[in-house]
């Protein structure tokens, strides 16, 4: 079954366009990571699938809602972490947990219990009796974050949540996340840390300028556009000849960098490795380190966010 | 329970604290008993209608007015509050719809508006308990009084945290504003004794016409004027009271 089903959205902001064109399939039950460089379109697109803002032309369906004409009815049904923070600053914390299951209707008595999970979970319990507005920014995101799971909710949103987390408090989140997953939630995330989409996500769709340019599981992203590896060779001295004599290997993109440190991406690695480690012995030029590494989520990224910037495209 | 209901159970919760009483309780009692017993010495009595009141009785019902303006502060507080901690994109991400929103602070600035008038009533009471004229009239004025204000001056409240985003702005200017109104008032003094242009002044603020109602409620001094007043209120309550909701409902996200 389909969570979320989005055909052609646009959103436009006067003459600035933040989403051009993108269509979603999320299936349910599962993390759909949503990858982007700032500005990229992510939060704009969370806004308009939340019902927050309209968009401004293309259709979504959310568990199966029209989200235009019955937002109300799909709001009962999501929970939604928003990029921006979000907090009551003069209730204490686990007063806020309570208020926000209030806020949803959750009876008292599950409301207790839950909150007492919650400041467990996500460790609250040093801060429970802060206010909101004495705590650390990461603290506060904690908060924001654990509030969420005060109600049921068949999907999930959240903006960049583990921004200000600090590594413990974010592997914490990220494995929660995935156990509630398990219980059946569906759940949008969008980021750029490529580690976090890759730990967490089922599938992936990287944006840029409001457009997507690829969905697919993190492995199948890699084998389609990370067969390269990128190879580096670091040379005891400048050798100014060198671009000449290595102009002749052919399927690889070799960048000279500062002239002892080169590096090299290509796909059919290992011949072109063993080609230029010949010409280099050949005219005595020595090597100071040398390593290969397969292409990472991250360099997969940058490359296509690159791309998609390049002028002619 | 009801989406509204549960938004008003949290509006009172978020702003009823200590601060808040200090303001809007312990405050006004100070004055009304300092400065209606020091004043007392200054102004023997002030002609009201066809009656004459000792100073702190006026200045006692003078301050349920004031203090119903003052409670709608709460409502500005809130939406300003909710637009820069985040609440106000959370909430409508939630199972609300705006209107939930909106009303649910219309109604929060009418719960407040109506136990802070009471509660100044009660405690005020001994003062004017002398003059008070009980009459048909007395609780139906001040329930009238304790709705208008609140939607008047709620309005105004919420027009302005509508229109700023800056801290500093918008405690400046709403301090400004109902600092203004409640000293060109006859909240705290008689128009009659003041210079002419005073006088006229006080008859182009709301809360002037505020007081005179409820003053009117309680001690029994209902005329035609009262009746003027009562109309144009309602009038300008009314009108500020659908631009603070268009305002609210084209708030941008
Ligand atoms: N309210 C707004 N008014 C005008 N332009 C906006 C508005 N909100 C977003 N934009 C523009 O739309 C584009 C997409 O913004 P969006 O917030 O969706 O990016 P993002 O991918 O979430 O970026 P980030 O990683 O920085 O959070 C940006 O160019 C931004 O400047
Ligand atoms: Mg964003």
């Amino acid at each position: 079954m389909s969570a979320i089903t989005a055909r052609s959205l646009h959103k436009s902001y006067g003459t600035i366009t933040a989403m051009d064109g993108i269509d979603l399939d999320v299936r349910s039950g599962h993390i759909f990571g949503f990858l982007g460089p700032n500005g990229a379109g992510k939060s704009t697109t969370i806004k308009i699938l939340t019902t927050l803002i309209p968009p401004t032309s293309g259709t979504v369906e959310v568990l199966g809602i029209n989200a235009v004409k019955h937002p109300l009815e799909i709001r009962k049904r999501i929970g939604v972490v928003l990029q921006q923070p979000s907090y009551e600053p003069n209730l204490s914390v686990e007063k806020s947990l309570e208020k926000y299951g209030m806020m949803w209707d959750i009876d008292r008595k599950i409301r207790k219990e839950r909150s007492e999970e919650l400041i467990d979970v996500f460790d609250l319990n040093e801060i429970r009796k802060r206010k909101n507005e004495d705590l650390s920014i990461g603290q506060r995101r904690r908060v924001q974050v654990a509030r969420e799971f005060m109600h049921e909710m068949d999907l999930l949103f959240l903006d960049e949540p583990t921004v200000g987390l600090d590594p413990t408090a974010r592997r914490k989140l990220l494995d929660y996340l995935k156990s509630k997953v398990k219980t059946g939630l569906t759940i949008f995330y969008t980021t750029h840390v490529l580690t976090e989409a890759e730990y967490l996500c089922d599938e992936i769709a990287v944006i840029n300028k409001g457009k997507i340019l690829a969905v697919d599981s993190p492995n199948n992203l890699k084998n389609t556009f990370g067969q390269e590896k990128t190879i580096t060779i670091h040379l005891l001295e400048r050798h100014d000849g060198l671009s000449g004599l290595l102009s002749g290997i052919s399927d690889c993109i070799i960048d000279f960098n500062t002239g002892t440190n080169i590096t090299i991406q290509s796909s059919k690695s290992e011949a072109v490795l063993s080609q230029i480690l010949q010409i280099l012995i050949e005219n005595n030029i020595s090597v100071e380190d040398l390593s290969a590494m397969p292409t990472t989520l991250e360099d997969i990224f940058l490359k296509m966010v690159k791309d998609s910037n390049a002028p002619n495209n | 329970m009801h989406p509204t209901i549960r938004l008003i159970v949290r509006n009172l919760t978020i702003s009823i604290n200590p601060g808040f009483l200090v303001w809007q309780v312990i405050f006004p009692v100070i004055y009304i008993f300092v400065a209606g017993f020091a004043y007392t010495a200054l102004i023997k009595s002030v002609p009201f209608g066809n009656i004459t009141l000792d100073y702190p009785a006026f200045i006692a019902s003078g301050m349920i007015g004031f203090n119903i303006m003052n409670s709608t502060l709460v409502s500005g507080i809130i939406i300003w509050n909710d637009r820069r901690h985040g609440m106000f994109e959370q909430i409508l991400v939630g199972p609300f719809t705006r209107t939930n929103y909106i009303l649910s602070n219309v109604y929060t600035i009418g719960i407040v508006g109506i136990i802070s008038a009471a509660l100044i009533t009660a405690i005020g009471f001994p003062l004017f308990f002398t003059s008070v004229q009980f009459n048909a009239l007395t609780i139906p004025f001040l329930i009238f009084a304790s709705i208008t204000g609140s939607i008047l001056f709620g309005s105004i409240a919420s027009i302005i945290s509508t229109r700023l985003r800056s801290s500093e702005g918008f405690n400046v200017i709403i301090n400004t504003v109902f600092l203004f109104f409640a000293f060109v008032s006859t909240a705290f003094y008689p128009a009659s004794g003041a210079p002419q242009p005073l006088a006229t002044a006080f008859y182009l603020n709301p809360l002037t016409y505020l007081v005179d109602i409820i003053r009117a409620g309680i001690f029994g001094t209902f005329t035609e004027f009262v009746m003027i007043e009562m109309i144009v209120l309602v009038s300008i309550a009314v009108a500020l009271f659908i631009v603070a909701i268009r305002l609210l409902t084209k708030l941008d996200l």
